[in-house]
């Protein structure tokens, strides 16, 4: 995108808003983080220091828990869990980013850290990609209804697939399209 | 879902389920246990909307997914284009036009103008005053008519706001007709009626959420702003030309139904104004970047991982997409803000509540189901 006004040019130049965090995160964790662009940090961390991290992000003012993801990196085994966390104070939008393995997905529940906010984005992806969130007390069923295949949302799960196998007849002459 | 239900025991306590058909719910359903007139609990039934959007875009060409990403709310379809087309901008790196970009902002702020409308409308067939609805849904039309003649779509536009840019450039004498529905706007505002009696009682104090509560929950947008906190994602993060025009962020302090709705007319205001300075300032030249005019298919997306972030009518609105450099994209992430509204701060707002305030607390939301099922 182009920078638009005098004041965003400025401000593109210092960001010292962003370095000081990075600076914080280093020196308490010995991380490097990156700065992606004005507003938007990005951290990689193992899991272990997943929840100490996030709950010194927390006091440190990302208070609002904007959204939770996981890409399913089929090739190389792991899911990859961001937190994207936001701070009214700050202004800054921080992600942070753990990968876990594919077929065990267990890590900490976030939940004591940003409480019910977290506590239903990880009962989504709970549901969608199959990760355990240990210490989420409320795991239960979202979106799909009367569900028993695996996660949907895996890579490996062929939907289109699926759909022909349950739904759909080969020898009806409008759906056997889909079978060409 | 009926069968689960538990028979009522004999000291009155009972399960009433609100919605999936009730007329005011939308397609969202809420299970609540009664003792007399009071809610014990909600638990909200989501899911009568789950399309799949996040996978489905992932088999899709950027193209493609512009025109899928009107569908995730079908209230405010052209804010949730232009979501999808910034993602797309900043992951290929692609300057939009300056045209383009007041465009962009044009749209949106007509789509939220007339989002607002239908929430003004809604609510009121929820407390009782059914000429609200029909006044908001007749005013609603003159913006349908313009994204007609804009977009040629009344509610889907059809990927209008595109990656690059915009579909088309404005048919002639569009900023006329555009003034003259902003000048139907403003009557409408002055037709909401806010003050009558029956209505204050329907509102004030029901459904109080303070700010420590707002912020737990994961509240965003005008339930935020009536809690007593100025967040705006075009405030803090402007996006398109947000910078450069000026505009107030409504705040509200008391928390309840009835702040909420304000904030909601206030913001219309804000919106309308905002509107006007863009047409004031619409420079001339290119409304597609050059990459984009003759789009190919073929294109691929450079890999990479971006998160947008828009301020919806609804509230904060976020899509997180990464490519690892094939023709779709690897993985869509929506944040849509009603996940969080209709799920944890509404079951949180119904506990304790009276059954009679059930639809004034569910309506004073801005509740979208489309966005929160994805």
């Amino acid at each position: 995108m182009a920078v638009k006004g005098e004041n965003n040019r400025e401000k593109q130049t210092q960001r010292e808003g962003e370095r000081d965090i990075l600076e914080k995160i280093s020196q308490k964790f010995n991380i490097e983080g990156e700065i992606e662009r004005n507003q938007r940090i990005w951290v990689s961390v193992d899991k272990e220091i997943l929840i100490k991290l996030c709950k010194f992000m927390r006091d440190q003012g990302f208070v609002h828990l904007s959204a939770i993801s996981v890409t399913d990196w089929l090739d190389e085994g792991k899911y990859e869990i961001v937190y994207l966390l936001w701070s009214y104070t700050d202004k800054i939008l921080l992600g942070i980013k753990t990968k876990i393995d594919r077929d065990n997905p267990i890590i900490d529940s976030v939940v004591p850290v940003w409480m019910e906010s977290a506590q239903i984005h990880e009962r989504e992806l709970h549901e969608l990609f199959g990760v355990v969130f240990e210490g989420n007390s409320d795991l239960a069923p979202l979106f799909l209804e009367d569900w028993d295949g695996p996660p949907p949302f895996r890579k490996d799960f062929d939907w289109r697939e699926y759909v022909r196998e349950e739904y759909y007849d080969k020898e009806n002459v409008r759906e056997g399209v889909y079978f060409d | 879902m009926i069968d689960q239900l538990e028979p009522a025991p004999e000291k009155g306590e009972y399960d009433f389920y609100f919605g999936p058909a009730h007329p005011g719910s939308g397609n969202f359903g809420v299970k609540l246990k009664i003792e007399g007139e009071k809610v014990i609990s909600a638990r909200a039934d989501p899911g009568y909307l789950h399309r799949g959007f996040e996978k489905l875009m992932e088999y899709r060409l950027p193209l493609q997914n512009a025109v899928l990403s009107d569908r995730l709310c079908i209230l405010e379809a052209m804010n949730w284009n232009l979501i999808h087309a910034q993602a797309v901008d900043q992951l290929m790196h692609i300057e939009v036009p300056e045209r383009a970009q007041y465009i962009r902002v044009i749209m949106a702020e007509l789509s939220r103008i007339q989002s607002h409308i239908i929430w003004y409308g809604v609510f009121s067939l929820a407390t009782g005053f059914d000429t609200g609805f029909k006044i908001a849904f007749g005013y609603r039309d003159y913006i349908m008519d313009l994204f007609e003649l804009i977009t040629g779509g009344r509610v889907y536009p059809a990927g209008y706001l595109c990656p690059g840019g915009v579909r088309r450039d404005f048919p002639p004498n569009t900023e006329q007709k555009i003034l003259s529905v902003l000048d139907l706007m403003e009557e409408m505002v002055q037709l909401e009626e806010l003050e009558n009696p029956s209505y204050l009682q329907r509102t004030e104090g029901i459904g109080v959420l303070s700010l420590e509560d707002a912020l737990r929950l994961g509240a965003t947008g005008p339930v935020l702003r009536a809690s007593g906190m100025a967040s705006d994602v075009r405030k803090e993060e402007p996006y398109e030309i947000y910078d450069r025009i000026d505009f107030d962020v409504p705040v509200k302090g008391e928390g309840d139904a009835y702040a909420r709705n304000r904030i909601g007319i206030e913001e219309m205001i804000q919106s309308i104004g905002i509107v006007r300075q863009a047409l004031d300032e619409l420079p001339g030249g290119e409304v597609r970047a050059s990459k984009f005019k003759k789009p190919k298919l073929a294109t691929k997306i450079p890999a990479g991982e971006v998160y947008v972030r828009n301020e919806v009518a609804r509230g904060e609105a976020g899509m997180y997409m990464v490519s690892n450099g094939e023709k779709t994209p690897y993985r869509v992430k929506i944040r849509g803000p009603d996940f969080l509204h209709m799920i944890p701060v509404l079951e949180f707002l119904l506990k304790g509540a009276e059954v009679a305030d059930i639809p004034a607390i569910y309506w004073s939301l801005n509740i979208c189901p489309a966005d929160m099922d994805r």
